[in-house]
Order: structure tokens, then C-alpha cells, then sequence
């Protein structure tokens, strides 16, 4: 009753929250039940209600084909490599920009590693092609200035998971900055007066303040990351790919595009995305319960 | 006070919501009821001036004019063509790269119009089985009564492509391609005599030409590019391409995608792996996309290289404008140790037209559309235009100027290749007869290439073990993703070919054993198999 009571003090605000509970409900949820066809074998004349069901079918396949742990692992690997680096270069830039005094400087630099953001896969791809090319690139030209024999970067299977992880790098981590620049510049300043007045240096600073006020976005946005986890992205990887580094650079978004939707097996391809996100969501729990123990940050 | 405004902010809101999904209901409304029918005449009833109004998707196929072109329906060669037909089109255009994307969008959206561009058999992957589950008409009767001049034209081979094995059943008007042999061995003859040397016919004069071209200081003596797609000129000389349609019988009787060939296989890649060392090919030619492949060849760079034939008089004149000096011929391919070469046939039917199974009503009109594409009335017209503004009359005779600028060109491949819906694509007979390069064209098409190119047996539909293993489904001019990985790092010297035995036991042992036990069954049931 008391609940009722309250729901109509606040009428207007429930009526106003409406259409945004019509949007999540209609848009994010709804297509979810699309994922049954991960059970049939989908007919897109008869649509699912017509599809005959299957069963684990799909997962089966998927579990039993001899290439499943080869492309779980480069999924994992290309995972855990841009955790490592792609996670951590945003903050270590955003600290190293905070630290510019000249804002004017700060702003360049700044407009500058923006950039690449903006640009396509494909077009990122296409720099680096260019960049890395034995016969007319930056790179082996300054190899051969060692007297070194031109490198095939693209063409190797060892050095393509760098290639992935770097033009990654390159395209974002000023992008990635932004939030913690947000953060930092939250900070009241006279936490840093103080810190000096006792004789802190900048870098006893940075450790003692900036790093502690920072914790909570960074645990925020560690945790996104990690909810989508195998979610390395089908087109950066798609646009680097050839047959000569296929053996470290398959992964599970690339392989659902080729077997699943290229060929059309439908349901093969939902079976392997329910996959990935089950496990993102299970990553995502884990992490999440870590952190609040640890914390007491958390996404919910 | 506040609370009044709160409200009316939340009536406006929710106004706003409403509206804006009303409109929407709107819009896609009055879009469905424009592609059901309108009002057409009763069977039997006189003929009325009444144009017969439908619906049609088209792929651009990268054809500039199309692409460019703000609306299609009002271009100029449109409307023309409908009066000349009595036909009222509503053309939908289905973008060039994302075509089986957006076919596949059209049907999972029931969104279908009366007439529906495919672009090869009745099972291709684009109409994603829409045939099997009835959403077109079969067109036996009709052709029958509306469409004899179609049945006269079209050749046999065509229309099975075009049947349903099981019912017997015509789903589709194809558009064909006569010579399939259609891809050529182009070399630049100009560097072909400063090298003093003939123009070589084996494999290895091919490689010693290459060798020549090399110490002329050509940069790229033999044009590459990713998965050897548009080089694989050896593969085609020892007859080991391995396409979709590369399927033969082996001395075991069975039936084996061709590069079970062992000895021709390791050969060919032999070759290839020699021209990598030797720098005869591009040492990055696995990272070599299509636009890069063309400047390659445009720019001067190459030597040799191969291409549809009948790009000819644009690549050619690209080639001059770049390299003034540069002289282009088409060759014929060189031929392996069975005294042949060539390239993988084409499919025989390049588009096909299909009729929505709810524009019955229809059909009959649409059908005497297609059948006014084969006349003596619609070649002059989609070879030269409109009478009096592209081409003149004199004497009884048609007058016209082979345009050389861009803006030109376009024009004519758009009516040539793309308006043109239904004809032998080929070459363009009337426009190729009024200039040299078309001439060259007209003659390597009917005295050279006709000789040459490898076939061997397809399966349509696909085999379901192709379906069920994808690494090693190959395309219609690709490898199996499986042989081709190996078969590049070969090349490339990151394997040994003697290491190949090894990789078609891996092929066998990953699902191509099913493969060749239903090849087998298949061709020896003689189910829909297409030699």
C-alpha cells in the first residue's frame, strides 16, 4: 500500500520513464528471444516459429570442429593483449597530459591523438598496409638502413597479433583518454596545495592523489571492458586478415561472419555469439564480485 | 506552477513519440501498397494503352553511371525503355558490394518486389532458398505463350541452370554468356620487343619472358594479387584451379575437387613459388586487393597479368593514358603439360530474373518485357541509345560515334552491360565492330579464348557437405580457405611442397572425405551435376 502511495507521489516521473522502459524493452530485449534460433535450424521463409528445433546441435558442432580451441585462444590471447596494453596506455597518457602545464601544448596534443579515432577500419588498415609494406614502407626502410632484409610483416603469423594490438592502440588511445582527463580535472586542486605544502614531490603526488582519485572510473571501465571480452571486434581484425597469418589472427567474430553469416547458417553463427556472450557475462559476474570485495567498487 | 509545466513537458513528449511513430507506420505503408498490384487488365479483355506497373531489384555491379545517378527511375534511357515497352518500373537498387547482404535483408523482411535480379542458378547463395520455399513463379506455361522469342534465344545449357531438378520446373529468366571462357593472358607487347623474345606459349617460356621483363627493370613482371584471385593462370595450365565448378573424375572414379592432382598441383606451385624467390611476382601479392591490382596494371608497372577481356578497351586506354608508349594484347594463356590452359570457366548465366510468386497477375506483362529484350528494336537501342540524340538513321543504316571520355564510356556500359537485362554479354557486337581495340576484343573472344579455359563439374545446388564444412567450400574462383592457406605458404617458402600429400589428408580427414563420397554419389545419379 505504502509502495502504491509512493508510486503516485511520484506519478510523473514513472509516466516520464515510460518510454525509455518501451525503448529497452522493445529494442534490447525482444530481439533477445531472437537467440531461440540458436536452437533450430533456421528457415528464414518459415521464420522460427516454422524452423524445426535442433536442440544443442549448433553448440555441438561448434564445441566438436577442429579448429574451436585455435580460434578460442587467438580470441583469448588478442583479449588478454589488449587488456594489457589498450586498457592501460589511455591512463598513463591521460597522467603523462595532465602533467603538460602549457594548455595550449595540452590542446594540440590532445586535437592530434584524437584523430585516428575517426577513421574507418578499413581505412586504418589501409595505413598500415602501407606503412608496413616490404617494398615501399616506412618501416622496412628504416630496417634497411641496418643493412637488414626487408620484413612481410602482414605475411607472418607471428607478427599479427602486434599489428592488431598496436594499429588498435594508434586508433584509440586518444579517444580513450577523454574519461580520465574528465576525472582528473575533477580534482580539487588543493588536495595537490596541500600535498605540496608538506613537500610532496610531483611524482609522490601523482601516486598518492591523482592515482587514488582516478581508482574509480578506471574500476568502472575495467569492468565494461571485461564484459566484452571476446567481443575483440569483427572489422579491425577482418580488414588485417590473409591467408599467410590466418593461423594467429582467426577469431570467434571473424569466424561466425565466414561460417555463419557469409554462408548463411544462421543458427551456427547465433549458437557462437550466445556462446561469447555467455561467457562475457560470466566474466563480467566474476570481475564484478572481485572488485566489490576488494573496492567496494562496482558496476552494480 | 512547476507541476503544470512538468505535465506539459510530458504530454509533449509523448506527443512527439506518438507522432514520430505514427509517421513512421505511414511511410511504410504507403510503401507496401505501391508494390502490391495496381489495377492491370483482365485476361482477354483488348489490350489498353494501360503500361504494366512493377517492381524490380537490380544489382549495380559497380557501374559508375548507375551508381551516380540520383534517381533511376527518372533517368532519361528508363523512361525511354518503358515506352518502348508500355511498362511502368520501379527500379530498386541493391548496392554492388553488399549485394547478397542486402538480398538476404529483402527476403528475411518479406519485402520482396514483383521481379527479383539473381545472378547465377536457381540456388545461388544470394536468394538464400527463397526458390525451394516458393516465393517465385514457375514459368513454363508462361514462356511458353509470351515468351517464344526468349526460348529461341536463350541456349539449353542456360535454361537448366534455371530448372528444378526435381519438379522440371523454370523459375527464372537468365541473361547468358555464350563464351564463358572469359578471363585472358594479357602482355604488354611493347616490352615484349625490347626483350627480342616471342610471345610465349608453355609455362616455361611464360617464366622466361617473366625473367626477361625482370632485367628490362619491370617492376612487377607478372601482376599478383590476394589468393591468386585474377592470377591464377598457372594453376590453370596444369589444370588444378580447384573452384566451385573444378570438380573431376579421378582414374579411381571418384569424384575429387582437381587439385587432387598431386603431381600437376605441386607443379603449379612450383611455379609460383619460383616466380616469389626470382621476384617475378610481387613478393606482398597476398596483400594485393582488386584497386591495387588495377593501378598496378594501369600505372605501367606490370608486365603480364590476367583479366576479363572484356575490360580491354578501358584498361587499355587507361594503360595509354598513364604510359603513352604502352602497347596491350591479349595472348593465348599458357598451357600446361596437356598441351591446354586457360582460365575457370564462367558460370553460363551471369544475372537471372526472377517473379514474385504475388505478382501473378502480372507475369504475363513481364514476361513480354523480357522477351522485347532480345529484339533486333532493343539491341540498337540499348547499344547505341535513343535514335536521333545518341545515333542518326542514314540510309537505312545506323550512324554512331564510339565515345572515347569518361562521361561517355559510362554511358555505354551502363546500356550496354547493365540496362540490358536480358542478352549475350559476351561483347557488345554492333558497338565492339566500330573500333580497333573492340575489334581485337570481338577477335580474341570468338578465335581464342573460345579454345581455351578449363571446366570441369559443378554441383547445383551446392553439396551439402560444402555447406556443412566451410574451410573447405571454395568459391567460384577461390580455393578452399584450407588448401589455399597452405597452398600461399608454399609459395611463400613457410612450408615444403612435398609437405603437400599431408595437407590432403588433413582436407580428407576435416570433412572432405563426406565431400567426395557425395560428389561421387552425385554425378553417378547424374543429379544436377553440370559438366
Amino acid at each position: 500500500m505504502l509502495r502504491m502511495q509512493y508510486m503516485w507521489k511520484y506519478k510523473a516521473l514513472y509516466f516520464i520513464s515510460i518510454p525509455g522502459i518501451l525503448f529497452f524493452l522493445l529494442f534490447k530485449y525482444v530481439p533477445l528471444f531472437g537467440t531461440v534460433i540458436a536452437f533450430q535450424n533456421y528457415n528464414l521463409f518459415t521464420g522460427f516459429k516454422g524452423s524445426p528445433w535442433v536442440g544443442l546441435a549448433h553448440f555441438k558442432r561448434m564445441f566438436s570442429h577442429y579448429d574451436f580451441l585455435r580460434i578460442l585462444g587467438n580470441t583469448l590471447i588478442l583479449g588478454i593483449y589488449d587488456m594489457v596494453f589498450a586498457f592501460t596506455a589511455p591512463i598513463v597518457l591521460a597522467l603523462l597530459l595532465n602533467e603538460v602545464r602549457l594548455a595550449f601544448y595540452k590542446k594540440i596534443v590532445q586535437t592530434i591523438i584524437y584523430a585516428p579515432h575517426f577513421l574507418s577500419w578499413v581505412i586504418v588498415s589501409g595505413i598500415f598496409v602501407g606503412v608496413l609494406s616490404p617494398s615501399s614502407g616506412v618501416v622496412n626502410t628504416i630496417i634497411g638502413w641496418f643493412g637488414m632484409e626487408p620484413i612481410y610483416f602482414l605475411g607472418e603469423d607471428s607478427y599479427i597479433r602486434t599489428i592488431l594490438v598496436s594499429s588498435g592502440l594508434w586508433r584509440d588511445i586518444g579517444w580513450g583518454t577523454i574519461i580520465y582527463l574528465a576525472a582528473l580535472a575533477g580534482i580539487n586542486p588543493d588536495l595537490y596545495e596541500a600535498a605540496e605544502m608538506d613537500g610532496a614531490s610531483r611524482w609522490r603526488q601523482t601516486l598518492a592523489i591523482t592515482l587514488p582519485a582516478l581508482l574509480p572510473v578506471i574500476t568502472i571501465l575495467f569492468l565494461l571492458k571485461i564484459g566484452d571480452f571476446l567481443d575483440y571486434g569483427f572489422e579491425r581484425v577482418f580488414v588485417f586478415q590473409n591467408p599467410l597469418n590466418l593461423q594467429n589472427s582467426e577469431i570467434l567474430d571473424t569466424y561466425i561472419y565466414k561460417a555463419g553469416l557469409k554462408q548463411m547458417q544462421y543458427s551456427y553463427a547465433t549458437a557462437i555469439g550466445l556462446f561469447k556472450s555467455v561467457v562475457g557475462l560470466t566474466l563480467l559476474s566474476i570481475a564484478n564480485f572481485m572488485s566489490k570485495k576488494a573496492t567496494g567498487e562496482s558496476l552494480y | 506552477m512547476k507541476k503544470i509545466l512538468v505535465r506539459a513537458m510530458i504530454m509533449v513528449l509523448t506527443l512527439a513519440v506518438f507522432t514520430g511513430c505514427s509517421s513512421n507506420n505511414a511511410g511504410s505503408n504507403s510503401k507496401g501498397s505501391s508494390g502490391e498490384k495496381p489495377a492491370t487488365n483482365a485476361p482477354g479483355e483488348e489490350k489498353a494503352a494501360e503500361p504494366v506497373k512493377f517492381s524490380i531489384s537490380m544489382r549495380t555491379l559497380n557501374v559508375a553511371y548507375v551508381e551516380k545517378n540520383p534517381d533511376i527511375n527518372k533517368d532519361k534511357y528508363v523512361l525511354e525503355l518503358e515506352k518502348m515497352t508500355n511498362s511502368d518500373l520501379d527500379i530498386r537498387l541493391i548496392p554492388h558490394n553488399e549485394y547478397q547482404d542486402k538480398m538476404i535483408q529483402m527476403f528475411a523482411t518479406n519485402d520482396i518486389p514483383d521481379v527479383v535480379q539473381g545472378s547465377g542458378g536457381i540456388s545461388g547463395p544470394e536468394l538464400a532458398g527463397a526458390v525451394e520455399n516458393g516465393v517465385f513463379l514457375p514459368l513454363n506455361d508462361l514462356l511458353k505463350e509470351y515468351g517464344p522469342d526468349l526460348l529461341k534465344f536463350i541456349p539449353e545449357s542456360a535454361w537448366e541452370r534455371m530448372t528444378d531438378a526435381k519438379t522440371g520446373n523454370i523459375y527464372g529468366i537468365p541473361e547468358v554468356l555464350t563464351n564463358p571462357s572469359r578471363r585472358a593472358t594479357w602482355i604488354r607487347t611493347d616490352l615484349l620487343e625490347k626483350t627480342g623474345k616471342e610471345i610465349p606459349t608453355t609455362v616455361e617460356e611464360t617464366l622466361d619472358v617473366l625473367r626477361a621483363f625482370k632485367e628490362l627493370g619491370v617492376e612487377q613482371p607478372f601482376a599478383g594479387r590476394q589468393n591468386f584471385k585474377y592470377a591464377d593462370m598457372f594453376f590453370g595450365a596444369y589444370d588444378v584451379l580447384g573452384y566451385l565448378n573444378q570438380f573431376k573424375v579421378f582414374p579411381d572414379g571418384q569424384v575429387k575437387p582437381s587439385f587432387f592432382d598431386v603431381e600437376n598441383m605441386k607443379k603449379a606451385i612450383g611455379v609460383y613459388k619460383t616466380m616469389h624467390d626470382e621476384g617475378l611476382i610481387s613478393k606482398e601479392f597476398a596483400t594485393i586487393e582488386s584497386t591495387d591490382f588495377k593501378s598496378i596494371v594501369t600505372s605501367g608497372k606490370a608486365g603480364m597479368w590476367s583479366m576479363n577481356a572484356n575490360e580491354l578497351p578501358i584498361w587499355g586506354a587507361q594503360l595509354i593514358q598513364n604510359v603513352p608508349d604502352a602497347k596491350v594484347a591479349l595472348i593465348p594463356s599458357p598451357v600446361g603439360p596437356d598441351g591446354k590452359g586457360g582460365y575457370a570457366h564462367y558460370n553460363p548465366v551471369t544475372r537471372s530474373f526472377y517473379i514474385n510468386a504475388k505478382a501473378k497477375d502480372k507475369a504475363a506483362d513481364i514476361i513480354k518485357f523480357f522477351n522485347w529484350m532480345v529484339s533486333e528494336k532493343a539491341e540498337l537501342f540499348f547499344s547505341f541509345g535513343i535514335e536521333g540524340e545518341d545515333y542518326q538513321v542514314t540510309n537505312g543504316e545506323p550512324v554512331f560515334e564510339v565515345p572515347t571520355d569518361t562521361a561517355g564510356t559510362d554511358k555505354m556500359r551502363y546500356l550496354n552491360y547493365w540496362l540490358w537485362m536480358v542478352q549475350d554479354t559476351t561483347y557488345n557486337k554492333r558497338v565492339s565492330e566500330l573500333s580497333d581495340s573492340g575489334k581485337q576484343l570481338v577477335d580474341a573472344f570468338d578465335h581464342m579464348l573460345a579454345k581455351e579455359g578449363r571446366r570441369g563439374l559443378e554441383f547445383d545446388p551446392r553439396l551439402d557437405a560444402l555447406i556443412q564444412y566451410p574451410d573447405l567450400n571454395p568459391k567460384s574462383d577461390e580455393m578452399p580457405p584450407l588448401i589455399l592457406e597452405h597452398v600461399l605458404k608454399m609459395v611463400y617458402g613457410r612450408e615444403p611442397i612435398d609437405g603437400y600429400e599431408k595437407l590432403l589428408e588433413e582436407y580428407l580427414s576435416k570433412g572432405g572425405k563426406e565431400i567426395i563420397e557425395q560428389a561421387t554419389s552425385r554425378y553417378n545419379s547424374g543429379e544436377s551435376a553440370f559438366e
